[in-house]
């Protein structure tokens, strides 16, 4: 089974953002192949939801990145090799038949762009061979390695005849025209698979090597993966990549506190506090290093944030409706899968007291599943009031807004409890509108 | 005092704006003359703020619409006219000569078109001006009509002997050299402040007939203005003039209820209504028609709304500052004495929930004690409206009704007395079974 998200969640967390926009898929987007790309891609889209591959892949991950390796390949070869791999078109298969004299001729004088580019392809290809014959070789691990099977793998296939005959080959003798067509004919066509399959081992490769980079660049921290079903998670530090000087903040859950009960002001970064969280969570199912200091978590089924939803108050009622519908498709997952729920302001554009009743209601129902996460953030503190006596496993925490004379500051530091800060009224009053009307009133009607 | 009003609310009614879709402006900017247009801009950016005032001007447009006059104005030929007019000529008669012959040359042998032009505005000029006098003349001539003065004025000059022949001359294509020079000197020099004179009349026609046939084809009706001594507000079928199928409600103002306290969910049309009484309000200071079966008022100092701020919550406590500070603004005015409507939408919304219900209450409390102004407050916070009830009976309760069909919402528009006591948040959440499905497990 895999872990399940949406598009909300992944236009939430920006993922992969909007064109040209930062994402986070931006930050890890530094292969140096097409096919290192695509499979990077692929991981975003699809993180995992088993403890084992996920600690595996951290692991071959975390091995590259204590070796502080480097690709052992040219990426400009990868520019020769992968247009050339991709051009299945027979007609374009060299011919083994003498040429004829015009053929050759025109060849002498300027040889045309598309057999040029298939030489190329063809030598550039035959050389990374022998390359990566060297860096498997060069690969000394112990047993159980993570990286053992990936080795293994390639080592195996490079013993295929296809591989044998060009790794033989004195790396000084010159190509003839023949040797050259008998090479296309063999990693275009009737090899090709086995040729795709050894590069395939190079992109996970690169992909593998670009995470690490970035683990080491950014200081990210690799988590561990504990079972499913115990409903932990330990995290330290955690903090958004995309936000300068972020501040840090640690938060653990558990069984008996997996409901997190969010308030604080409009500006006290109640959003981007629950956007890491998920961003680290969603990370570290994918097996990849995240931002934070340290981090521990039992493997979940899938991930449903609900946090720019509301945005649009244009939309009314008929926006109520449709968080409704959101809700009631995440208690249909909630039956038989364990997940992580985050909801940032649920119902804000409904009237105070729906909007109370509600979420009390949600809330409630929410924290008797015991197995899954849940965030909610809220205006309405007064729901977290009437929470408290009502179920024993919810973690109260706010993020705090301090007063400097009539300039709100934010520490963006969680703390415990349900906040009580009361800086509207505040500032209405620092700014004496009633005094205004009252004095205003006393001297037209004296 | 002239009739005041900011950015903000300018924006909040979408008054404003030759290019924005739908603004109040483009409904009425139907005008054929550029002029015309100039006028309307400046009756847009300045209302009236005398009663006198207000209702002549809209006495001029009530007595064009009632007649349902109709003037064909050439918009080509006027354009030529105009740019004959705006090229400049000399006072000399002589030197007006020569200049013409210089355009003669320039013309046969330089292939100039100055000279060109000069014979086309003229025959522009007399195809408009013929125009213009059948049509004056065509109005009845009544001394208590409010357009008798400018109609006077206009027919004087119509009866100047040079400009009569010069109108009454059979049509050719083509006037004589002589003819050119001597007409540039009669129209540009001899009876120059008379053309402009024409010229301006007919910009203001342009307008007055413009502004009466929008009235005419979207049923709008004049607001009757009243000297400031009483605040009073009352309007009858008031709806929102952008809105073709715009459901009409009445409101009334007065010393005794000055402040509407508006409750209604989010689609149930609580900030158009507001918007039509603030667009009703400020188009009928200006002696414009009105999308009402009717409406009297006593002329006001100015409007200030607060509508659209509060949408972007994104923004949030340094949002919320920035509405506070609008609402000291606000304040500010008021207790300066001015007689001002004020519109609130949904105030403090960005805060917490305590302190948006304290504000909001605080707030409306201390406005509304300003007997004077005309105040509507709309929120979602329905205790407040409980705990107003207690200020005393100048505050009046309204509401917007939400009626379920089924599941979906459905909203009549019709203003209801009272404060909503809709809760279809908790009908939809038990509609869908959402905690049935989450306690099944």
């Amino acid at each position: 089974m895999s872990f399940i998200t949406d598009q909300q969640t992944l236009d939430d967390l920006n993922i992969f953002g909007k064109h040209g926009g930062d994402s986070v898929y931006q930050i890890f987007n530094q292969t140096r192949t097409r096919g290192g790309a695509l499979i990077l891609e692929d991981m975003f889209r699809y993180p995992l939801s088993d403890e084992q591959a996920i600690n595996k892949r951290s692991s071959i991950v975390q091995f590259f990145a204590s070796a502080n390796s480097t690709f052992p390949f040219e990426s400009s070869d990868f520019d020769a090799i992968e247009p050339y791999l991709n051009g299945k078109d027979e007609r374009t298969r060299l011919s083994v038949q003498e040429q004829s004299v015009a053929a050759r001729l025109s060849n002498l004088v300027a040889m045309d762009a598309d057999t040029q580019a298939i030489h190329n392809g063809i030598i550039t290809l035959t050389r990374l061979f022998i390359k990566i014959e060297a860096f498997v070789n060069a690969l000394e691990l112990h047993n159980n390695h993570p990286y053992q099977l990936d080795r293994d793998g390639m080592e195996l296939l490079l013993q295929e005849s296809v591989f044998v005959s060009v790794l033989n080959r004195p790396a000084k003798q010159k190509w003839q025209a023949a040797e050259l067509a008998e090479y296309d004919a063999l990693f275009r066509f009737k090899e090709r698979d086995k040729v795709l399959r050894l590069l395939q081992y190079i992109y996970y490769l690169d992909v593998y090597l670009t995470i690490a980079k970035v683990a080491l660049d950014c200081n990210f921290t690799f988590p561990k993966a504990l079972s499913k079903g115990k409903n932990r998670l330990n995290l330290g530090g955690v903090y958004h990549p995309q936000v300068k000087n972020a501040v840090p903040n640690s938060i653990e859950i558990g069984a008996q506190s997996n409901v997190i009960f969010l308030t604080g002001a409009n500006m006290a970064g109640k959003s981007t506090f629950m956007k890491s969280l998920s961003l680290a969570l969603y990370l570290a199912h994918m097996g990849f290093p995240v931002p934070a200091s340290n981090m521990e978590f039992s493997v979940l089924d899938g991930m449903y944030t609900t946090i720019n939803l509301p945005d649009d108050m244009g939309m009314g009622a008929s926006h109520f409706y449709a968080e409704v519908l959101r809700v009631k498709k995440i208690a249909m997952e909630l039956k038989n899968r364990n997940l992580f729920v985050l909801f940032d302001e649920l119902f804000r554009g409904t009237n105070v007291k729906d909007a109370n009743e509600a979420t009390i209601a949600f809330t409630a129902a929410f924290a008797a599943k015991k197995n899954s996460i849940f965030v909610i953030s809220t205006h309405i503190i007064e729901a977290g009031e009437v929470l408290r006596e009502r179920c024993s496993n919810i973690n109260f925490t706010y993020l705090p807004t301090l007063m400097k004379g009539n300039q709100p500051i934010y520490t963006y530091k969680l703390e415990q409890g349900i906040t009580s800060d009361r800086h509207g009224m505040v500032i209405i009053n620092n700014e004496g509108i009633l005094d205004i009307l009252a004095t205003g009133l006393k001297k037209i009607n004296p | 005092m002239s009739f005041t009003t900011d950015k903000q609310t300018l924006a909040d009614l979408n008054l404003l704006g030759k290019y924005k879709s739908n603004s109040i402006y483009t409904i009425f900017n139907q005008v054929r003359t550029g002029g015309g247009e100039r006028l309307l801009q400046e009756m847009f950016q300045h209302p009236l703020a005398h009663p006198d005032q207000i209702n002549k001007r809209s006495d001029l447009f009530k007595y064009f619409q009632e007649r349902n006059l109709s003037f064909s104005l050439d918009t080509e030929s006027f354009r030529k006219m105009e740019s004959y007019f705006n090229s400049s000529s000399g006072s000399n008669r002589l030197l007006v000569t020569a200049a013409t012959a210089w355009k003669k040359f320039a013309s046969s042998f330089l292939r100039d078109e100055e000279y060109n032009f000069l014979n086309d505005g003229l025959l522009a000029t007399i195809e408009v001006l013929n125009s213009f006098r059948a049509f004056v003349n065509s109005i009845e001539d009544d001394i208590n009509s409010p357009y008798a003065a400018e109609r006077l004025a206009i027919s004087n000059i119509f009866q100047d002997k040079q400009l009569q022949v010069f109108l009454e001359q059979k049509v050719v294509k083509e006037f004589s050299f002589e003819k050119i020079a001597r007409y540039e000197h009669l129209l540009k020099h001899n009876l120059q402040q008379e053309m402009e004179f024409l010229i301006n009349s007919l910009y203001k026609l342009d307008v007055y007939l413009t502004v009466s046939s929008v009235a005419r084809q979207r049923n709008f009706s004049y607001a009757q203005a009243l000297p400031a001594t009483q605040p009073l507000l009352k309007a009858r079928g008031l709806h929102h003039p952008a809105l073709l199928k715009a459901v009409a409600n009445p409101i009334d103002f007065n010393k005794d209820h000055n402040l509407l306290f508006l409750t209604g969910a989010n689609m149930a049309g609580k900030s158009t209504f507001m918007k039509a009484c603030g667009i009703a309000v400020y188009l009928a200071h200006m002696g414009f028609p009105v999308a009402a079966e009717e409406l009297s008022f006593s002329v006001m100092d100015g409007i200030y709304s607060s509508i659209n701020v509060a949408d972007n919550l994104n923004m949030g406590l340094s949002h919320f500052y920035a509405e506070v500070l609008r609402v000291k603004h606000i304040a500010e005015e008021v207790a300066r004495g001015k007689r001002v409507l004020v519109l609130f939408d949904e105030l403090f919304k960005g805060t917490n929930v305590k302190d948006a219900y304290d504000g909001t209450l605080l707030v409306t409390a201390a406005f509304s004690k300003y007997r004077n102004c005309c105040f509507i407050v709309s929120t979602h916070i329905i205790e407040v409206g409980q705990a107003l009830q207690q200020e005393g009976n100048h505050i009046s309760f309204a509401y917007l009704p939400t009626v379920m069909n089924g599941v979906v919402p459905q909203y009549t528009y019709a203003l209801t007395e009272g404060i909503t006591g809709d809760r279809q948040g908790m009908m939809i959440i038990e509609n869908e079974g959402i905690l049935d499905i989450l306690s099944a497990s």
